[in-house]
C-alpha cells in the first residue's frame, strides 16, 4: 500500500452546515422585503399615480343611487379623503399609506360600509387558502408522479397517452376550463354544486355535514385548477426525468444492480424534484391568478371573487386591500418553499 | 433557414399540428379584412340566429355576426400578444445578456428585481390598473404595462445561456481581441440566444392573451373594441348560455384553444429542434 | 452471510476464463429527422480474460474502449444495440450476455461479482444523498446482517482506502476529487467480487492521487483475488498496472499479448507507433505521432481499418478484414503483414 500521508479530515460540521443555512435564510428573507417592497409600492404609485381620483370615483358611485344633499357629498368626500389618506402632501401621503399598511388597516369597504375591509378578506381568505393549498399541493404531486413514471418507462403506452392529453391541458387558459367544467357540470350532468363555497342553509362550524358540504363545493374550482396545473408539472418532470436518467450516477446505480424502483425514488425523482421545487415557487403567482378567475366563474367566495366584485362596486379599499394581501401572501408562500428548499438539494450552500 | 422548416414539417408532429392550428387563426385574423360589417358597430344582422348557411357562425343577441367578429377579435387579440412578446423580448434579452454577462453585483441587483417580479400575482395588479384608470385604459396601454411586468421568467432563461457563453472559449478570445461588451453581446452571444427567444416569444404570447382574455371576461379591458375576451364577456352579460345562445361563446372559445394549443406545440417542437441532444443526431446530414 | 474469496482455486476453475467474448459487434443506431446512422463502436471483438489476471485495453479516444466496457458490464441503453457476438461469464454461465439474462440473476450477480469504477467519477455518487446511502443501496443487500454490524464492516473497509468514517456522512460535493474516487473503489471492492472492471479511473487526477489510486487497485486486487478489467488510454497505467494488454483500434481488437511483450516486441504497426511515440527516460530522440486522423466510426475504412494510416499497407488490407492469429506463444495480431495474407 503507498505510504503517502492523507491528514484525517472531519466532515458533517453541524456548525458549518448550520451556518451556511443560515446565511440562505438571511438572504431569502432579505429578497422576501424586496418582493413586498417593490410590490406595495408599485400598488401605491398605481392608486396614486392615476388621473382619477378614487374618492371622487366613489362619490359618484354611491351619489348614482339616489339624491344626495350637497353637504352630505361634502362630508362623504373629506371622511373619504382622510380614509383613504389622501389628505396632505405626497410625502405625507406616502408616509401614511405605509403606516396603514403595516397596522393592516385598510379602512372600511364602500360597498359593506361600515365592515372594514380587513374583515371581509379575513373572512374570504380561508376559502382562497385550502383551495389553493389543496389543489397546488395535488396537482404537483400528481403531476409530477405521473410524469416521472412517464419519463423513466418511455414506452408505455398509458404513459404516452397522458403525455398527449398534458399537451393539450397545459396551454388551457384557466378562464376556459372552468367554463367547460360549468357548462359540463351545470348544465350537461348536474351533479355538483356550481357556485358558493357551501351550502347556504348550514351553519359555518365545524361539524361534519358543513365539512362535507365543503369539500362537495370545492371539488370543481379545485378540478379546474387541477386539471390545468397537472399537465405542466407532467411535461416538465417527464422532460427533466429524461434527462436524469441519462446521468452517470443513474447508470451507476443500475451497474450496481439497485432495484429500479429504488433508483426510480431515491436517484431519478430526488434528483428531478429539486428544480420542480423551484418551478413551484416561480408559479405561484400565476396559480394566484388562476384561482381569481376560477371563483368568480365558480362564485366561491375567496379573495379572488372578493376583488372582482370590488372593482365593479367600485370599492376602491377593498380593491388596494386585496392587491396587497396578495402580494403579501403570494411572496410569504414563495418564502416557505425557499426555506424548504436546501432540504431537498444539500448543494445549496453561501455563495 | 427553409431546410429547417422542412425538417420541422416532415419529423416532427407536434410542428405540423402546430402550424395548422396557427395557421387557421392566422387565416381567420387575415379574413377581418373582407368583412362586411365594422366591428364596433351593434344590431347590423337579426340578433341570435343559430349557425346557417347565411350566418356561418350564427349571430349574437346584439345582432352581430359571430364570424366576422371572430375575425376582428382574433386579429386584435392576436395583434396584442405580439407587441407584448416583442417588447418583453427586448427587455428580457437586454437585461438578460447583461445581467449573465456581468456578473458580480449587477447580477445580483438585476436578479433580485427579476425575482421579485416572477413572484409577483400580477393580475391583482393589473385590476388595480383598470380599477384606477377605467374607460382611459387603452389595450395599448394595457400591452405595454404588460410587456414591462412580463420580461422576468425569460430574462432568467436567456442569463444562464450568457452566463455559459461567457465561459467559453471565444468569449475570451473576443475579450482579448479588444471587442467591448456590446460588441460581444450582440455580435458573438446573440445568435446563440436567438432560439430561446422565439420559442419563449411563443410561450409569453401564450401568457400574455391568456391574461387579457381574463381581465377582458370580466370586463377589465376597452370593452368595445373586439377581442375573443370581449366577445365571452359580452356573451355573459346576454346570458348566453342559458338563453341557448351557445354558439356565441363557443366558437371564440375554440378559437382562443386553437391558438394556445398551436403556440404551445411550436413552442415545444422549436424547442426540441434546438436540444443539443438531437442536434447531435443530426451532425454531418448532407442532402 | 460472509463473504468468502472469490477465488477457490482449483486446477479446471483456474484454467477455465472468467470472461469469454465471442466476436462482439455493438452499434450506436441513430434516425433522428430522416437521418440513419451506424456508428460502429465495437465491430467483431473476441477475447478472453482468466481469473486473478488484469487485463488491460489500450487505445486512443473513440477507439471503441468504452462501448465495449458498457457491453461486457451490461449497461446497454438505446441508441446502443449489440448486434451479434456473446459475452459470457464464469458466473453467469449459459446466457449469451448480461443483457440477454433474466434480470433477477442478473440482479444477484451485480456488484457481488461483478463491480465496476467508472469514468468519472466525479458524478458517479448521488449528489443529493450522504454517501452512507450508496453503501446501503449498493453493498448492503449482498452483504446483510444488522445494520451497526454492516457499518463497521464499511468504515473498516474505508481504512484499507485510507478514508476515516466520517466520509459516510459527507455528500459527495463536500469531498476532493481523489476522496470520492477513493470512495468509489471501496464501494466497488466492498462485495469482494470476481471482477471489477475500471474505466479510466485515473483520469482527471492529479499525478499523486494516480499513483494512489492504482496501488489500491492493485493491493485490493491481490487481497480479493478478483480479475481486472482496466480500460485506459495511459500507457504508463497499463505498464504499472496488469498482466495482459489488448490493443484496440476503431472498434477492432489489432493486438494481444503480456503487457511486457507489448511493450518489448510490438507486432502491429499500430502497436509500433503507439510504444515508440512513449517518453523513455535518457532517449532524447524525438517522438513521432501518427499520420492521419482517427477514422469516422459511422464510415469506417473497408478491410483493414488501420490500413489509410499504416506503413506496411497492401493491397488484401484494403479489402479484406485481418484475422486475430497467435503469431506468437501467447501474443495474438490482426495483421496480413505479421501473420501473412495467407487466404484459404
Amino acid at each position: 500500500m503507498p505510504i503517502t500521508w492523507v491528514p484525517p479530515f472531519r466532515f458533517g460540521i453541524p456548525g458549518a452546515r448550520m451556518k451556511s443555512y443560515l446565511a440562505y435564510v438571511a438572504r431569502r428573507s432579505g429578497q422576501l422585503v424586496l418582493v413586498i417592497f417593490i410590490g406595495i409600492n408599485l400598488a401605491y404609485v398605481i392608486s396614486h399615480a392615476s388621473p382619477i381620483d378614487p374618492v371622487e370615483q366613489s362619490i359618484s358611485a354611491v351619489t348614482s343611487y339616489g339624491n344626495t344633499a350637497p353637504d352630505a357629498i361634502e362630508q362623504m368626500r373629506s371622511s373619504l379623503r382622510e380614509l383613504y389618506g389622501l389628505g396632505g402632501s405626497p410625502i405625507e401621503q406616502y408616509l401614511a399609506f405605509w403606516r396603514r399598511i403595516l397596522s393592516a388597516d385598510f379602512g372600511p369597504s364602500l360597498s359593506a360600509f361600515p365592515t372594514p375591509v380587513a374583515t371581509l378578506i379575513g373572512r374570504a381568505l380561508p376559502w382562497t387558502a385550502g383551495l389553493l393549498t389543496a389543489s397546488t399541493v395535488i396537482a404537483w404531486g400528481l403531476g409530477n408522479l405521473l410524469g416521472g413514471l412517464a419519463g423513466y418507462y418511455q414506452n408505455n403506452r398509458g404513459l404516452k397517452a397522458m403525455g398527449v392529453i398534458a399537451m393539450g391541458l397545459h396551454p388551457m387558459p384557466y378562464y376556459i376550463l372552468a367554463l367547460l367544467l360549468l357548462i359540463v357540470f351545470g348544465f350537461l350532468w348536474p351533479v355538483l354544486p356550481i357556485t358558493g363555497g357551501a351550502a347556504m342553509n348550514l351553519p359555518q362550524a365545524w361539524t361534519l355535514e358543513f365539512m362535507m358540504s365543503v369539500l362537495q363545493h370545492a371539488i370543481l374550482p379545485a378540478l379546474s385548477l387541477i386539471l390545468v396545473g397537472v399537465g405542466g408539472w407532467f411535461l416538465g418532470m417527464r422532460s427533466l426525468v429524461s434527462n436524469v436518467v441519462t446521468e452517470d450516477y443513474v447508470a451507476y446505480a443500475e451497474l450496481a444492480g439497485v432495484r429500479p424502483w429504488r433508483i426510480l425514488s431515491f436517484y431519478v425523482m430526488r434528483n428531478a424534484l429539486v428544480p420542480q421545487v423551484t418551478g413551484l415557487a416561480m408559479s405561484l403567482g400565476g396559480i394566484f391568478n388562476g384561482a381569481v378567475i376560477t371563483e368568480k366563474v365558480f362564485g366561491y367566495p375567496g379573495v379572488g371573487s372578493l376583488l372582482v366584485d370590488a372593482v365593479y362596486a367600485g370599492d376602491y379599499a377593498l380593491v388596494l386591500g386585496v392587491t396587497t394581501i396578495s402580494i403579501l401572501g403570494v411572496s410569504i408562500g414563495v418564502f416557505v418553499i425557499d426555506l424548504l428548499y436546501p432540504l431537498l438539494d444539500p448543494r445549496v450552500k453561501v455563495s | 433557414m427553409a431546410a429547417i422548416l422542412r425538417d420541422l414539417l416532415r419529423h416532427n408532429a407536434e410542428f405540423r399540428i402546430g402550424v395548422l392550428l396557427v395557421g387557421s387563426v392566422l387565416l381567420l385574423s387575415v379574413l377581418a379584412s373582407f368583412s362586411p360589417f365594422p366591428p364596433e358597430n351593434v344590431y347590423v344582422v337579426p340578433p341570435d340566429l343559430p349557425p346557417s348557411s347565411t350566418y356561418w357562425f350564427g349571430t349574437t343577441s346584439r345582432g352581430q355576426d359571430v364570424f366576422w367578429q371572430l375575425t376582428f377579435a382574433i386579429r386584435n387579440t392576436l395583434l396584442f400578444g405580439c407587441i407584448v412578446a416583442i417588447i418583453s423580448r427586448l427587455l428580457a434579452l437586454v437585461i438578460g445578456l447583461l445581467s449573465g454577462y456581468s456578473g458580480g453585483w449587477i447580477d445580483r441587483a438585476l436578479m433580485s428585481v427579476n425575482d421579485t417580479f416572477i413572484v409577483m400575482p400580477l393580475l391583482p395588479i393589473l385590476v388595480l390598473f383598470y380599477f384606477v384608470m377605467r374607460d382611459r385604459m387603452s389595450w395599448l396601454m394595457l400591452a405595454l404595462i404588460m410587456a414591462g411586468l412580463g420580461w422576468a421568467y425569460d430574462a432568467r432563461l436567456i442569463r444562464s445561456v450568457a452566463m455559459s457563453l461567457k465561459t467559453r472559449e471565444f468569449t475570451q478570445t473576443s475579450l482579448f481581441s479588444g471587442m467591448s461588451t456590446r460588441q460581444i453581446l450582440v455580435q458573438e452571444h446573440l445568435p446563440y440566444v436567438m432560439p430561446i427567444v422565439f420559442s419563449s416569444a411563443m410561450n409569453n404570447m401564450v401568457w400574455s392573451i391568456g391574461l387579457e382574455v381574463t381581465l377582458a371576461v370580466l370586463g377589465f379591458t376597452d370593452i368595445n373594441r373586439p377581442s375573443i375576451g370581449g366577445m365571452i364577456y359580452w356573451a355573459n352579460q346576454h346570458t348566453a348560455m342559458v338563453a341557448g345562445v351557445w354558439w356565441w361563446i363557443a366558437f371564440p372559445t375554440i378559437a382562443v384553444v386553437m391558438t394556445f394549443v398551436g403556440l404551445f406545440l411550436l413552442a415545444i417542437s422549436t424547442n426540441q429542434y434546438i436540444d443539443p441532444r438531437s442536434r447531435l443526431g443530426r451532425v454531418g446530414d448532407v442532402t | 452471510m460472509t463473504i468468502a474469496p472469490a477465488t477457490q482455486a482449483g486446477p479446471s476453475d483456474s484454467a477455465r476464463p472468467i470472461l469469454t467474448v465471442c466476436d462482439l459487434k455493438a452499434y450506436y443506431r441513430t434516425n433522428h429527422y430522416g437521418i440513419k446512422r451506424d456508428v460502429k463502436a465495437v465491430d467483431g471483438i473476441s477475447l478472453t480474460v482468466r481469473r486473478g489476471e488484469i487485463y488491460g485495453l489500450a487505445g486512443e479516444s473513440s477507439s471503441g474502449k468504452t462501448t465495449l466496457i458498457k457491453t461486457i458490464a451490461g449497461a446497454i441503453r438505446p441508441p446502443m444495440e449489440v448486434v451479434t457476438g456473446s459475452v459470457e461469464f464464469a458466473f453467469l454461465p449459459g446466457y449469451d450476455g448480461l443483457h440477454r439474462a433474466p434480470p433477477a440473476e442478473v440482479a444477484r450477480i451485480r456488484w457481488r461479482r461483478l463491480s465496476c469504477i467508472m469514468q468519472g467519477s466525479m458524478n458517479v455518487l448521488n449528489p443529493v444523498r450522504r454517501i452512507r446511502s450508496s453503501f446501503v443501496d449498493f453493498a448492503y443487500p449482498h452483504i446483510g446482517g444488522d445494520r451497526a454490524q454492516f457499518e463497521q464492516k464499511v468504515v473498516a473497509h474505508l481504512a484499507r482506502v485510507r478514508l476515516e468514517a466520517s466520509v459516510l456522512d459527507a455528500y459527495p460535493r463536500e469531498l476532493s476529487g481523489g476522496m470520492r474516487q477513493r470512495v468509489t473503489l471501496a464501494l466497488a471492492t466492498i462485495c469482494r467480487p470476481e471482477f471489477i472492471i475500471a474505466d479510466e479511473p485515473t483520469t482527471a487526477l492529479d499525478v499523486v492521487v494516480q499513483k494512489e489510486v492504482l496501488g489500491v487497485i492493485g493491493g485490493l486486487q491481490r487481497e480479493i483475488g478478483a480479475s481486472v478489467m482496466l480500460v485506459t488510454h495511459d500507457m504508463g497505467v497499463h505498464a504499472y498496472l496488469t498482466n495482459r494488454l489488448g490493443i484496440m483500434y476503431a472498434g477492432r481488437l489489432v493486438e494481444e499479448a503480456a503487457t511486457g511483450e507489448i511493450f518489448r516486441n510490438p507486432l502491429h504497426p499500430y502497436t509500433k507507433r503507439l510504444i515508440s511515440s512513449l517518453p523513455r527516460i535518457g532517449d532524447d530522440t524525438p517522438r513521432r505521432g501518427l499520420e492521419g486522423a482517427p477514422p469516422n466510426l459511422a464510415d469506417p475504412p473497408s478491410g483493414c481499418r488501420f490500413h489509410p494510416r499504416c506503413p506496411l499497407a497492401m493491397e488484401v488490407c484494403r479489402h479484406q478484414v485481418p484475422a486475430m492469429l497467435e503469431s506468437a506463444p501467447s501474443h495474438r495480431v490482426a495483421c496480413f503483414a505479421v501473420n501473412g495474407d495467407d487466404r484459404a
